[in-house]
């Protein structure tokens, strides 16, 4: 981020109340979490420390941290801001959301769609959504089961080594590298080409080389980016919590920042007056939902 | 299409690469920190930098695959190179022979402090890592260490510091490395380039 940090927090507020509209509007709760979590091995990211007896995690990954929170199973929409260390002092800031407890097809739909009309909010139309697929993956290393392991590896990293250095036949390595390479508005999967073909949206894409890192994740995965910035603005995906289905995902909001150009000011009324009279208006318009900017 | 390359040791190595998978590519030997060529930029930057360039924006870059362990950066490695084959080791004072499972209290010197680590924590012995900026070597004789792990190619230098070459932690070699949202947003361009650099390093032309 550039500028002061009293700038850079007045923009991250400007970024974080747009897109708590966007997902008012989408009916989703905000959480509040607690920075410091006992440590647990279902927890990610996060700072650790000791008090002398215990081990704790500051400011850990918030979706592992709800699948650690909640207990029972009921259907929630939730969303966060926080920010999630990275084992050290620095982090990232993040604004997520979670649809858990839903029908399978629909979280997902809606998730990506509330990530559409969220970057449009901000005035950001150039950017893609990309959704590969775990269920693929698993599918192709059906036949070849004790060398999954490398295969996701090399998918990560997306490495020739990995996979010309694995003993299987040119055809399966063909098929590996065919699939590491597509992307497309359609594919032969049909659970993600229908969530494509009702999303109706361009900038959203079959990609099988897309993976996320999280060990939670189910099926789909997806990574949102931008041409204009070399880092992915977000990511997300599919994971279960106990039995339900649940579909979240994450802005990094200091990448978003990067590319976010502000808003136009928008119709912001001006009262002037006496100080009794100023007062009394802009009370009135507040509380009638109208912004205003009081003269002093 | 921006590519980083390192300063250094592996940067004539990496020229030579792509001016062999990339014919039409020119560039000029007088280390220019940025050279513009078509549609190519060409920038050169610190080894232990080209992560930090390729994750913030340059489509392509080369390093070690020491940096990399290092650093863990989060790109896309495609390939490695057949060139900067060096092995990080653990080096101590001639007269000491210690093997790294009983250095528990020694005070190692490296520029690797994740790795030295992540090698120790493996033998779960406890040491005290102290981080420098070049010239590791020096480092036992300064009193300030009493072992080093270091980047090692012929071990010359090692043995004119009086050190002798103890355990390999790993091997090296240079490494391509692409920015994750070129692979995407420049597809066919960046898989041209990876797809011809594999057939310059499979066929030597």
């Amino acid at each position: 981020m550039n500028g002061t940090w009293i700038n850079q927090s007045t923009i991250l507020s400007t970024v974080t109340r747009v897109l708590r509209k966007n997902y008012d509007l989408w009916n989703y709760r905000e959480i509040l979490l607690p920075a410091i979590e006992k440590n647990d091995e279902e927890l990610d990211k996060g700072t650790k420390f000791t008090d002398g007896r215990d081990f704790y995690l500051v400011k850990p990954d918030i979706t592992s941290q709800i699948l650690t929170r909640l207990t029972d199973e009921k259907p929630r929409k939730l969303f966060y801001i926080s920010e999630v260390l990275d084992g050290g002092t620095t982090g990232d800031w993040q604004f997520g959301a979670e649809y858990i407890g839903g029908e399978n097809r629909w979280m997902v739909l809606e998730i990506l769609a509330s990530i559409i009309t969220g970057l449009e909010s901000l005035g950001i139309e150039e950017f893609y959504i990309d959704v590969g697929s775990k269920c693929v993956w698993e599918s192709v290393t059906e036949d070849i089961p004790g060398l999954k392991n490398e295969v996701f590896s090399a998918l990560h990293h997306r490495s020739f080594d990995l996979i010309d250095d694995l003993s299987i036949s040119e055809t399966k390595k063909d098929e590996i590298w065919r699939l590491f390479n597509f992307r497309d508005n359609k594919c032969d999967y049909d659970r993600l080409n229908e969530i494509i073909k009702i999303l109706d949206d361009e900038r959203v894409y079959a990609d099988f080389g897309t993976v996320r890192g999280m060990h939670y994740y189910e099926d789909l995965t997806f990574e949102i980016y931008s041409p204009a910035i070399g880092s992915p603005l977000g990511g997300g995906g599919e994971y279960k919590l106990r039995h339900a289905g649940a579909c979240g995902f994450a802005f990094n909001l200091e990448v978003l920042l990067e590319i976010f150009s502000g808003l136009s000011g928008g119709n912001r009324m001006v009262v002037d007056g006496s100080p009794e009279e100023r007062l009394k208006r802009a009370k009135r318009l507040v509380l009638g939902g109208d912004p205003v900017e009081v003269k002093s | 299409m921006k590519i980083v390359l390192p300063r250094g040791r592996l940067l004539d190595d990496a020229l030579e690469l792509l001016r062999k998978a990339i014919p039409d590519l020119s560039i000029e030997q007088n280390r220019q920190l940025v050279q513009s060529n078509g549609e190519y930029q060409i920038l050169l930057a610190k080894p232990t930098d080209v992560p930090t360039y390729v994750i913030e924006g340059a489509d392509i870059g080369i390093t070690g695959k020491d940096v990399v362990r290092e650093e863990s950066p989060d790109v896309f490695i495609p390939l490695s190179l057949p060139f900067g084959r060096c092995r990080i080791s653990v080096a101590r004072p001639e007269g000491d022979p210690t093997p790294p499972e009983e250095m528990k209290g020694y005070r190692i010197a490296t520029e690797y402090p994740a790795i030295t680590e992540g090698y120790f924590d493996s033998l779960d012995v406890e040491v005290e890592i102290i981080v420098v900026d070049g010239s590791t070597e020096l480092a036992p004789r300064a009193g300030i260490a009493d072992a080093i792990v270091d980047v090692v190619q012929t071990g010359t230098t090692l043995v004119a510091n009086g050190l002798v070459e103890g355990e390999t932690i790993m091997e090296s070699s240079a490494l391509l490395l692409v920015n994750r949202i070129s692979q995407k947003t420049k597809f066919d361009l960046v898989n041209e380039l990876v797809y011809s650099i594999r057939d310059v390093i499979r066929n030597g032309n």
